[in-house]
């Protein structure tokens, strides 16, 4: 092992005396030994210094660059490799999420039931954290939610809409604009390879349907169609249901909100909305007062 | 506890496929049933064989439920880790939705997501070609800025499974290099080490094959990865050195170690200088090379690798081992096989090239026994990179000549003059003539 003062030099000496700049360094008087120099024998020879053509010694101080693929590297790969199937069997244990006494969301409106932690932290992100508080859908960002009420509750969006390209392209880092909605799908099918039936590409449509089966406060997330076959059945009542009142801040839209409770506006064949009950408002982003959030109040930490 | 069989006929996945279906309020438990069930191969394979079946799991992850999404999503882990080629493929359709949910707050359910598309990317160049294509780089970028550890070892697990495509170099490293992800890579080598190395540990083997592919060292220096590997190495050095295990550290030196190599060779020294300054990399690397001999002689290697990469041509290196009198530990590795005696060979052959001072303090440091012992082992390329070693030393004063002799190393020189190996013989040879003419007539006498 090291001497006992160089290892508190590694272990406890502030960076400032340990510069290497300010160590003194050797003078240089290399002398190249490659092979077939030539090097006229006439270097004077007591010293056995003389460079002579034919001498066999070729060391060259050399910095070695290895590829990702270099035998050397081997036993590294190996053991990474099974450190990573150690992380693999690490996260089937994710899977073992302690089970709770139930207990309901504290959303109002929502009585979603949970018998675990995780899964009742998901729904709260999924379901109330990014809801519009315009038409109370839920989104499952920021990002979507920015999106959607740029496109569906802005009025001037529209009206810049006509002019240029304002849909944007739902891939984060793709900063391409589209004309119309319609454009944007293709590009998101073509370039992105996207599904025809993304759930979060909808396109506005006819909000006046017919009645929905009530009660059930289950949440439904916005989607585009049903997807294709292997559908799956709808829960038994899972339904979008307006919320009873909500207060959006400093609204300035003109729709005004629902009063009576479980009056559907939305059929089966058009995308669900997520209802609330009284999502709590925090206010706006600081962005243009047309447009409604609903921000729930206290993030909820989970750390 | 529930208990599900573990092989279960074909009948009994398509049952429980329709359950999860059409189970209404009970399709909580049926997608639990089933998570379970996917945790064996050969149900797996059953499985994404099915119609519709991966559409259901689409449907669900998409979908209304929160509870389901987050049941759907631990299915598709588990499908996720299928052997079978076929899996990745079959799974495509939910990438879509797997990507646009990192950007969720729900960590645990983010966690789950990146831990599937790692698992997708890692075989299948079309899964990981239609990822590309889905955004796959900007949602790691912003997902990496997350305070969550667990999340952002997740990204980097995901990357770094990623960045070992074949084609990586040309399809994926630039992208990744242009997208903002690799200062934040760097930022979680932080020597605290035992804080969050997990997510260390994935980020630096990201870096590893980001410095291998040589597409953009130089940003990546820029950014600081030679100062951010140095110091985490000092740091993991010194608590090596103090004994303290850390258990699997060697993951995270590995990565380092060769990331540091790789990045030395590949830019001039000179210009690195600013981020080097440290001195306290060398013993860290003695240290290094020291602890890990027994349990990985590989990683001590490439520990003295990265020690040559630092001193071939470098007057100040050079120098600063002599100062900082580590020969000896370097010396005593010299016993060592696996490229070890090879590679510590290689940095006193550094030391010595670098002219007559420090040829005298190598040998005042011991070197000449060390090397009449390193004379005698039978890997050929030992002994020869002992002669060259040996040459240049002679070559400096003729009081190592003279020392030389006293230690018998005419004996050994004369017996390497037999071996098969040419290059030995040669370098032997060439030795007794031109260095030790003085001795070896009169040696014979002596001995």
């Amino acid at each position: 092992m090291l001497q006992p003062d160089l290892l508190r030099f590694l272990t406890e000496t502030e960076s400032t005396d340990t510069d290497i700049l300010a160590f003194p360094v050797l003078h240089v008087d290399t002398r190249p030994k490659e092979p077939n120099l030539e090097k006229l024998a006439s270097d004077c020879g007591d010293d056995g210094n003389e460079e002579i053509p034919s001498s066999p010694f070729n060391f060259t101080p050399q910095q070695i660059r290895l590829n990702k693929d270099h035998e050397i590297f081997e036993d590294g790969d190996i053991h990474r490799h099974f450190y990573l199937q150690d992380v693999a069997a690490n996260t089937a244990e994710l899977s073992e999420t302690p089970k709770v006494s139930a207990f309901r969301c504290h959303i109002a409106g929502c009585s979603q039931l949970f018998d675990t932690l995780d899964g009742y932290e998901h729904h709260y992100s999924a379901l109330h954290r990014h809801v519009c508080s315009g038409c109370k859908r839920s989104f499952p960002s920021d990002r979507l939610l920015d999106i959607h009420i740029l496109e569906w509750h802005d009025s001037l969006f529209q009206v810049m809409a006509e002019k240029q390209s304002m849909y944007q392209c739902l891939v984060e880092g793709c900063d391409l604009k589209f004309k119309t909605s319609k454009e944007r799908k293709n590009h998101l099918i073509k370039t992105h390879r996207y599904p025809p039936d993304f759930r979060f590409d909808k396109s506005k449509k006819s909000k006046r349907k017919q009645e929905k089966t009530p009660h059930h406060k289950d949440m439904s997330m916005e989607v585009s169609e049903a997807p294709g076959a292997g559908g799956v059945e709808p829960e038994h009542g899972e339904s979008m249901e307006l919320c009873a009142s909500c207060e959006p801040d400093r609204q300035e839209n003109t729709d005004p909100p629902h009063r009576e409770p479980l009056k559907p506006r939305y059929s089966h064949k058009v995308p669900h909305t997520i209802c609330f009950g009284q999502g709590s408002t925090r206010g706006f982003r600081g962005r243009r007062k047309k447009w409604w959030r609903t921000c729930i109040a206290g993030k909820m930490n989970w750390n | 506890m529930d208990t599900v069989a573990n092989l279960l006929s074909r009948e009994q996945v398509v049952d429980l496929l329709h359950r999860v279906q059409h189970g209404g309020e009970e399709r909580v438990n049926h997608l639990r049933t089933l998570r379970k069930a996917l945790r064996t191969p050969e149900t797996q394979l059953i499985f994404i064989k099915l119609e519709n079946s991966i559409q259901v799991l689409a449907g669900l992850l998409s979908g209304s439920n929160a509870q389901c999404q987050l049941e759907a999503a631990h299915c598709l882990l588990e499908l996720s880790h299928s052997p079978h080629p076929s899996a990745g493929l079959a799974c495509l359709p939910t990438t879509p939705y797997l990507l646009t949910y990192l950007s969720g707050q729900s960590d645990k359910f983010t966690e789950l997501c990146l831990y599937t598309l790692g698992n997708l990317c890692a075989e299948n160049e079309a899964v990981r070609e239609k990822l590309l294509a889905q955004g796959i780089v900007p949602a790691l970028a912003s997902c990496i800025q997350r305070h969550n550890l667990a999340v952002v070892e997740a990204v980097g697990f995901v990357l770094s499974q990623l960045l070992q495509a074949k084609d990586a170099p040309v399809n994926i490293v630039p992208i990744v290099l242009a997208s903002g992800l690799t200062p934040h890579l760097l930022a979680t080598l932080q020597p605290v080490p035992q804080y969050g190395m997990g997510a260390a540990i994935e980020c630096a083997w990201c870096l590893h094959y980001l410095v291998c592919s040589n597409v953009d060292d130089g940003t990546l220096v820029v950014q600081g990865a030679v100062s951010k590997c140095s110091s985490l190495l000092i740091a993991l050095g010194g608590v090596m050195a103090t004994g303290s295990t850390e258990e699997g550290v060697e993951m995270l030196v590995w990565p380092l170690l060769r990331s540091l190599g790789n990045l030395l060779a590949g830019c001039k020294l000179e210009g690195l200088h600013p981020q080097l300054r440290d001195s306290r990399l060398l013993p860290a690397l003695c240290v290094l090379a020291q602890a890990f001999l027994q349990p990985h002689p590989a990683l001590a290697r490439e520990s003295l690798w990265v020690l040559n990469n630092l001193t071939a041509g470098s007057s100040v290196f050079c120098s600063a081992i002599l100062f900082l009198k580590l020969v000896p530990a370097l010396i005593q590795l010299l016993p060592f096989s696996k490229g070890i005696n090879c590679m510590v060979l290689q940095v006193l052959g550094n030391i010595a090239h670098q002219g007559t001072e420090y040829c005298t303090q190598l040998t005042q440091a011991g070197l000449l026994p060390a090397l009449c012992a390193t004379l005698k082992m039978a890997n050929p390329e030992v002994v020869t990179l002992s002669l060259e070693v040996l040459v240049m030393v002679l070559a400096s004063s003729s009081e190592v000549a003279e020392e030389f002799t006293k230690l018998k190393g005419l004996r050994l020189l004369e017996a390497i003059q037999y071996n098969s190996e040419g290059e030995m013989r040669l370098r032997a040879s060439y030795i007794l003539e031109h260095h030790l003419t003085s001795y070896s007539e009169a040696g014979a006498a002596a001995l």
